[in-house]
């Protein structure tokens, strides 16, 4: 007897496997530079609502490609009810009865919740559409998710939380059987994240099997029947939502194999701030941000994403327009308008998507470099090549801009992504700037170039100049930050220095822990 | 290696377009390579590449500028409503009433322009949009101000005849005129002449001025080049102004040549001008086209224009033969392109 049930415990992980309907085992994904999955395991049954929970850049979001059939994993095995499977396409893992639903819906705007829902999948009738079939069929949908609106209401009119349940219904239309959300959440009201949680228990109800990604633990911990942790690519916990607390959930999502050294500030602040931020709002976004930064200073801003770091530090910058707030910058009334403004104030802001928004990819090294300060090899109306020539290479030796010495007419598309944001830096190095904002500057990086990165950030700091950096590695803001600010629902829900300066500490103020 | 190569037919490809056709016209076509043909050709083409230089400066910034060909027909009746003004003539002379007709004309092109680029940038709509408007307007204004009758030659009865005549003939001898060069029968066409200036002038400002820098910036990447300070709207701004001062230069020209000013010249130029522009390397997606590019896809055009006439070939047929080589280029042009993806 005895022998039997330990038997039965031991072959519990086999059973479950055989009866799950999704079973990712071993599943590695790796991209240029990072691997962003590491032999992942992941096991769904039906009718089970499972969180996968982890920090920015923990692997989430390849887990969904892998499970949409965006991508397709470099090892390891999919199988979809028992049987393996490689989902070719989108397209095959609707076929086969999943639907992933993006934070960024993916609904036709002009059309109605009607023909979003039948989008791809048309019912016909002697070769027409059948809108009478169609129409009834998604009002029935809605209906049983909820929403009782006429479905042929273009999408455009409908809110957010309308949309997500038109998405839902497509799903339920396409009868599928497995229905991962990203973030779903996160756009949501209270009320409005009440009635899709009861939409999704639902769903269970009818045996469909709901993943969903996100990183609200409270609301994971309400959902979620099991959750599983990613991090750095790597499972590193999966287990019923009644073992664990919101405390070990973090704990499982900040610990940690590597850190970087911690690079020792080559000098001590001056005591004045350059730049000192009060009340400063542009609703939704942000609310009431208040700090100071200091010459020589490395200033963390850690949080969720969607806490609004992005946004405060874009009107910093003066690409956006604060709504009100009060800034004084080396002691003077300071109110961009244009980023063209905040540079000739001296702050420098380094965007989150360089290559997007940092450079142009088109141009040489040297021109990416030059082009903030040009009008200073301008004489007689003409660009005195010598002239910016050296400056690019002074400014791209600065940063160490590999292979030395630097070659500044390579076109900037053949530089590695740390180098390319090393030319970035050299960019704003040549404007002189007093106040750097970084917004995740070793982003997609390989971990060499981002401690060579680190080095940079902080010899800037001991240049003098102010540095805001905007983090979502937590490992990052430890080794470089001299305090901390932590941003959550677009306000400082605390700022941390010293003794109190942990990952276990931010992450718990960026999550909202009593 | 073989990136090398690809990139080497990417740079120059039309260029070597150019010289293979020319090399067959001149084998093939009877009296194609006489010098007096060949300047022919230079004058034929000089208003296309007038205008496919300032189209340039719009496409390299990631616009269009259709208005160009009914700018070319605005510019021009006001040009030679001003030179045939007895009230101008008599008080400013002859000499006078045809510099004021000039600035005019470059004027008229330049604000108009400045006006699509003050709409395109401030207003943020869609270039297209705009500068189709206002190839609508200025094509209208043109026919408004002239009752839908060219702008000319006065009659013998006309009490200030002999003036305006001689305006229309000093205008004539920019548009129509020639410098002697030994060995040349007729003289290089003054048109021509203006057009490598120009040319020049323009490769000059994009590759040597900050301005042509900040262009290319524009296009390549608006929000990087925003974010690193530069004047993106003011630019633009000027890229439009400087594509409609070339339309007004480009109606000086064709009036001076015509001594007269139609309402309805340069009808389609805008067409040729874009097609120049792109045969000539410039991108529609912004970012990529060289002055010495314009001219050169405007002299591909005017080669294989004037070879088919002297082989006596249909003109439908010559335009069925530049769009192939459009859809050629710009084909093409995405060949040499795709190399780059992996790098």
């Amino acid at each position: 007897m005895q022998t039997d049930r330990k038997r039965r415990t031991e072959t519990q992980g086999a059973l479950h496997w055989r009866v799950s309907l999704l079973a990712l085992s071993a599943v590695t994904k790796r991209y240029p530079g990072v691997t962003a999955l590491d032999a992942v395991d992941l096991a769904i049954a039906a009718g089970e609502v499972h969180a996968v929970v982890g920090e920015n850049g923990a692997g989430k979001s390849t887990l969904l490609n892998l499970i949409a059939g965006a991508d397709r994993p470099d090892a390891g095995e999919i199988r979809w009810d028992g049987v393996p499977v490689t989902f070719a396409s989108p397209r095959d893992a609707l076929r086969r009865g999943i639907t992933v639903i993006y934070q960024e819906l993916a609904l036709v705007p002009t059309l109605g919740a009607d023909a979003n829902i039948f989008l791809g999948m048309e019912r016909t009738r002697h070769g027409l559409l059948d809108g009478a079939t169609m129409r009834a069929a998604a009002a029935k949908a809605l209906g049983e998710l909820g929403l009782h609106i006429d479905p042929a209401l273009p999408v455009s009119r409908l809110s957010v939380a309308q949309r997500q349940l038109v998405e839902l219904a497509r799903a339920l239309v396409r009868d599928a059987r497995l229905v991962a959300l990203d973030e779903p959440t996160a756009t949501l009201t209270a009320h409005e994240v009440a009635h899709l949680a009861a939409r999704i228990d639902w769903l269970t109800t009818q045996g469909i099997a709901v993943v969903f990604v996100s990183h609200r633990l409270e609301e994971v911990r309400r959902l979620a029947s099991r959750i599983t942790v990613l991090r750095d690519g790597r499972r590193v916990w999966t287990g019923a939502t009644i073992d664990v607390d919101e405390p070990a959930l973090i704990r499982h999502m900040v610990g940690r194999d590597v850190a970087y050294v911690r690079h020792p500030a080559g000098r001590i602040p001056d005591p004045a701030p350059v730049l000192a931020v009060r009340g400063l709002t542009r609703a939704p976004a942000f609310h009431d941000v208040s700090f100071s930064l200091r010459p020589g200073e490395i200033v963390g801003v850690a949080g969720l994403v969607g806490a609004g770091r992005s946004e405060m530090a874009r009107t910093l910058a003066g690409i956006d327009l604060w709504a009100a707030g009060d800034v004084t910058l080396a002691g003077a009334p300071y109110r961009p308008r244009t980023p063209r403004d905040a540079i000739a104030r001296g702050v420098a802001y380094l965007p989150e998507d360089r290559q997007r928004d940092g450079l142009v990819l088109r141009f040489k090294v040297r021109e990416n470099v030059t082009l903030p300060v040009l009008r200073r090899f301008v004489r007689g109306g003409r660009i005195q090549h010598v002239e910016e020539v050296r400056a690019a290479r002074v400014a791209t030796t600065a940063v160490d801009l590999r292979p030395a010495p630097p070659d500044v007419e390579r076109p900037t598309t053949a530089l590695s992504g740390g180098n390319q944001q090393k030319v970035v830096i050299a960019k704003w190095l040549l404007t002189d700037a007093r106040v750097i904002v970084f917004d995740e500057p070793t982003r997609g990086v390989d971990v060499g170039a981002k401690v060579e990165l680190h080095r940079q950030i902080r010899s800037l700091a001991d240049l003098g100049k102010a540095v805001l950096l905007i983090s979502s590695e937590l490992p990052e803001l430890l080794a470089l930050a001299d305090r901390v600010l932590v941003m959550r629902a677009g306000r400082i829900a605390g700022e941390l220095s010293g003794d109190a300066f942990t990952a276990e500490r931010v992450m718990a103020l960026a999550v909202e822990v009593p | 290696m073989k990136r090398d190569l690809r990139d080497l037919i990417g740079r120059y490809g039309v260029v070597f377009a150019l010289l293979g056709l020319f090399l067959s016209a001149a084998l093939f076509v009877a009296g194609f390579l006489g010098l007096g043909n060949l300047t022919t050709i230079l004058l034929h083409v000089s208003v296309n590449a007038i205008l496919a230089l300032g189209m340039t400066f719009v496409i390299v910034t990631g616009g269009i500028d259709l208005s160009v060909g009914s700018l070319v027909g605005f510019a021009g009746v006001l040009t030679a409503a001003a030179l045939t003004s007895a009230g101008l003539l008599g008080t400013l002379g002859v000499g006078g009433a045809t510099l004021l007709a000039v600035l005019v004309g470059v004027g008229t092109g330049a604000a108009v322009g400045a006006a699509n680029g003050a709409v395109t940038a401030y207003g943020r709509i869609a270039p297209f949009v705009v500068t189709l408007a206002t190839m609508t307007i200025a094509r209208g204004a043109a026919r408004l101000v002239t009752g839908g009758v060219p702008i000319g030659f006065p009659a013998e009865a006309d009490a200030a005849f002999a003036q305006k005549s001689a305006a229309l003939n000093a205008l004539h001898a920019i548009g129509g005129g020639r410098i002697p060069v030994p060995g040349l029968e007729r003289g290089f066409p003054v048109p021509a002449l203006i057009m490598l200036a120009l040319v020049a002038t323009g490769a000059f400002v994009l590759t040597r001025t900050r301005f042509g820098r900040y262009i290319y910036a524009i296009g390549g990447n608006e929000e990087a080049a925003r974010l690193s300070g530069v004047p993106v709207q003011a630019v633009k701004l000027g890229a439009y102004a400087i594509s409609g001062g070339c339309a007004g230069l480009a109606a000086i020209l064709l009036v001076g040549q015509l001594k007269s000013g139609g309402p309805d010249a340069g009808l389609l130029y805008e067409l040729n001008a874009i097609a120049a522009a792109v045969i000539g390397g410039a991108s529609l997606l912004g970012g990529v086209g060289t002055a010495w590019g314009a001219l050169v896809g405007a002299l591909l055009i005017g080669v294989l224009n004037n070879g088919l006439d002297l082989l006596g070939v249909q003109s439908f047929w010559q335009e069925i033969a530049k769009g192939a080589i459009i859809l050629f280029a710009v084909t093409f042009d995405v060949w040499t392109k795709r190399g780059h993806r992996h790098a």
